[in-house]
């Protein structure tokens, strides 16, 4: 089966970071894989160890940049990879459904049986991309996903799905399926420096709209940016001192005053 | 002039550094503390291909080049300079003599597992008698015709790696009457009968890194142990420290680099006088002329790196990258305790350990004074 993963590039501000404009000034960025997206790349590498995936193949949508995070999926064992792009993108704030369309577009030209996702992205933190991507392509889903055992055969992937409150749910999703991947699914690998080497050579195909049939118009984004700004943090933290026994009397003290035990 | 590493070199350095920080940092303190060589440490960089980098895919290895060794050396003294100088010493001296010198069959035997990381490399020049002196080596291999067998005796000091190694380079003479072209170069399995490991030194640093003295007892070797001809050995040695120079110049510049990053941080928070002392110009200072320091013993660092993949001559390049890179780790370090004050002076705070580690580099693969020599002599003078 072929597995497709989607993968975006995050950037991470420093502690001290300016704002310019609606962005953080990309000097105090470090760009990084997304870490949930690592978990989904760990996922498809090791179906594609144990026989199970034919072909693993990453797809973003970012600019040229992002190839050196894009890269770094090829080097933990992804075939090759999928770049989105276009001057549509340029300036704008894309929002779910934008993304969508255009993942729907290399659904249609891969035609993968399973799509991973990662649960969330650290950037924008939507958590919306993989479900709302099943819905628009009518697989079967299954979203914050922390275990998966795949019968390839059967067709059906046994996930457990991390719910609130620390309860888990063990489900059954047929194929061809989306799953958003949680924190815990695995524990993914150091990329070895052959793979870093081997996905120099590997191919990250560099696709715009038109290359998927689309328009801009088609990815138009119902979402713009109209304001950056670090809100007011009014902490009124308290630091317990003393020895344990005073300390935890102050803390019983607070949780009593809180309403907690009451 | 490029002065970026590629997008690969960053990659991999990048991937190296993660590791560092995950997988050694944590254990770096521990490890000097129990004289330690971390083996499973060795084993997780064997399984991502760092322990032969920069030998050929042929035998096993990467089929890298200087520049990604020097910055993947670099990023391990970052952390840990006795697993950088284990490492430097598995490849530098260990391994690529084998790849520069070595047959088909002995390539096969004995570099593919070093290049894998399946074993550890070493390689024995200095004698209790003889250190910047080569000349002075007593270490014998004479010839028994009859057995087609060279026999090995002497004591060699001071070898890295030794008592945790797969193969060990041994430099001997063959030809007492020769000098410098009566040395030569053979591979010795730590196994033999008649190889036994002296002592293990207790160390000012680098202690999770062996240091060992070693003797031979009529250590009988099979002729096709020797490496190259014999009396090739003094000329090997000459090549084999032109890179492995450059590898303790990266190493070097990586322990500077951590005490610099310990003393920059330390300084942003530390507050005395009612503010950072990092505001102090003292510390500033102090913190502008690490970075000074670094910089340009990186720069140099690199630019030896490029030159030997350009299969330019290196000898002076190497020498002055080695001299300053060592020479700036040591005063980096030493202003990284200043600049914690007690704390620096305590084992909590990595700067004592890179200050200990540091020292080394201006002795071992030729003192500072031996860089001098080497230096003049290239200047024609
Ligand atoms: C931790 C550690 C690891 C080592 N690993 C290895 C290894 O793996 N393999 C190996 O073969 N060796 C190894 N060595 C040995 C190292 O290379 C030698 O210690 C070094 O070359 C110096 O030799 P020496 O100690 O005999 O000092 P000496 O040569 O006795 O030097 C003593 C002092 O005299 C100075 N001096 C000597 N000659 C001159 C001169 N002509 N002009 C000016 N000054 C001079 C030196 O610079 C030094 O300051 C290691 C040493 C240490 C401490």
């Amino acid at each position: 089966m072929k597995v497709l993963v989607t993968v975006k590039e995050v950037g991470e501000a420093d502690d001290d970071f300016e704002i310019e404009g609606t962005d953080i000034a990309s000097s105090d960025l470090e760009y990084d894989l997304n870490e949930w997206d690592d978990y989904a790349i760990e996922a498809a590498v090791q179906l594609a160890e144990a026989g199970i995936a034919e072909e693993v193949v990453a797809v973003t949508i970012g600019p040229e940049r992002a190839e050196e995070t894009i890269r770094m999926a090829l080097a933990k064992g992804a075939d090759r990879a999928v770049r989105v792009w276009d001057d549509a993108f340029e300036g704008t704030f894309a929002d779910v459904s934008s993304k969508v369309d255009v993942f729907e577009a290399v659904v249609d030209e891969e035609e993968p049986e399973l799509v991973l996702s990662g649960v969330q992205a650290a950037d924008t933190a939507f958590g919306a991309t993989g479900v709302a991507l099943a819905e628009r392509i009518g697989f079967d889903h299954a979203a914050v996903v922390n275990d998966l055992d795949l019968d390839a055969d059967a067709g059906v992937a046994n996930v457990h799905r991390e719910l609130e409150g620390g309860i888990e749910e063990l489900t059954e999703v047929d194929l061809p399926a989306v799953l958003t991947v949680q924190t815990g699914l695995n524990e993914p690998r150091y990329a070895s420096l052959r793979g870093i080497r081997q996905a120099q050579r590997k191919e990250i195909a560099a696709t715009d709209l038109a290359d998927l049939g689309l328009t801009p118009a088609d990815v138009e984004s119902t979402l713009t940016l109209t304001e950056m700004y670090e809100p007011e943090s009014d902490s009124d933290a308290e630091l317990i001192e003393g020895d344990a026994g005073e300390a935890a009397g102050r803390l019983a003290e607070v949780l009593r005053e809180k309403g907690v035990g009451a | 002039m490029e002065f970026e590493p590629s997008a690969e070199h960053r990659m991999i350095r990048d991937t190296v550094r993660e590791f560092c920080e995950s997988e050694i940092r944590p254990i770096a303190q521990e490890i000097e503390d129990d004289h330690r060589f971390p083996e499973e440490v060795f084993a997780a960089l064997a399984d991502l291909d760092v322990m032969g980098i920069p030998v050929s895919e042929a035998y096993g290895g990467l089929g890298g080049d200087q520049l990604m060794y020097a910055l993947v050396t670099e990023e391990l003294g970052r952390v840990s300079g006795g697993i950088g100088l284990s490492y430097a010493a598995h490849t530098s001296l260990g391994a690529k003599p084998i790849e520069a010198f070595g047959t088909e069959a002995q390539k096969e035997e004995w570099l593919r597992p070093l290049a894998e990381g399946d074993g550890i490399g070493a390689w024995a020049l200095t004698e209790p008698g003889s250190g910047s002196d080569a000349s002075g080596m007593e270490t014998t291999a004479e010839y028994d015709p009859d057995a087609d067998e060279y026999v090995l005796n002497g004591t060699k000091q001071f070898i890295t790696n030794a008592n945790v190694a797969n193969s060990v380079l041994v430099k001997a003479v063959t030809d007492p009457d020769a000098g410098y072209d009566g040395i030569s170069t053979f591979i010795v399995d730590p196994d033999d009968d008649g190889f036994e490991v002296v002592t293990v030194w207790e160390k000012m640093g680098l202690n999770c890194s062996p240091t060992c003295e070693i003797a031979f007892d009529d250590l009988r070797l099979p002729a096709d142990r020797l490496l190259g001809e014999e009396g090739d050995g003094w000329e090997q040695t000459m090549s084999t420290l032109d890179g492995g120079r450059i590898s303790i110049a990266a190493l070097s510049v990586g322990l500077a680099q951590g005490a610099y990053e310990a003393a920059k941080e330390y300084a942003g928070e530390r507050e005395q006088f009612g503010k950072p002392i990092a505001e102090f110009d003292a510390i500033r200072d102090k913190i502008v002329h690490m970075y000074r320091q670094i910089e340009r013993a990186r720069l140099l660092t690199h630019k030896a790196a490029t030159r030997y993949d350009a299969g330019e001559p290196v000898t002076k390049a190497s020498a002055l990258a080695k001299l300053d890179a060592s020479e700036a780790a040591r005063e980096v370090a030493e202003e990284a305790v200043q600049t914690l004050g007690g704390y620096g002076y305590t084992t909590d705070f990595a700067p004592q350990r890179f200050y200990r580690d540091a020292k080394l580099m201006e002795i071992g693969e030729g003192t500072s004074e031996i860089q001098h020599v080497v230096l003049g002599r290239e200047l024609g003078l």
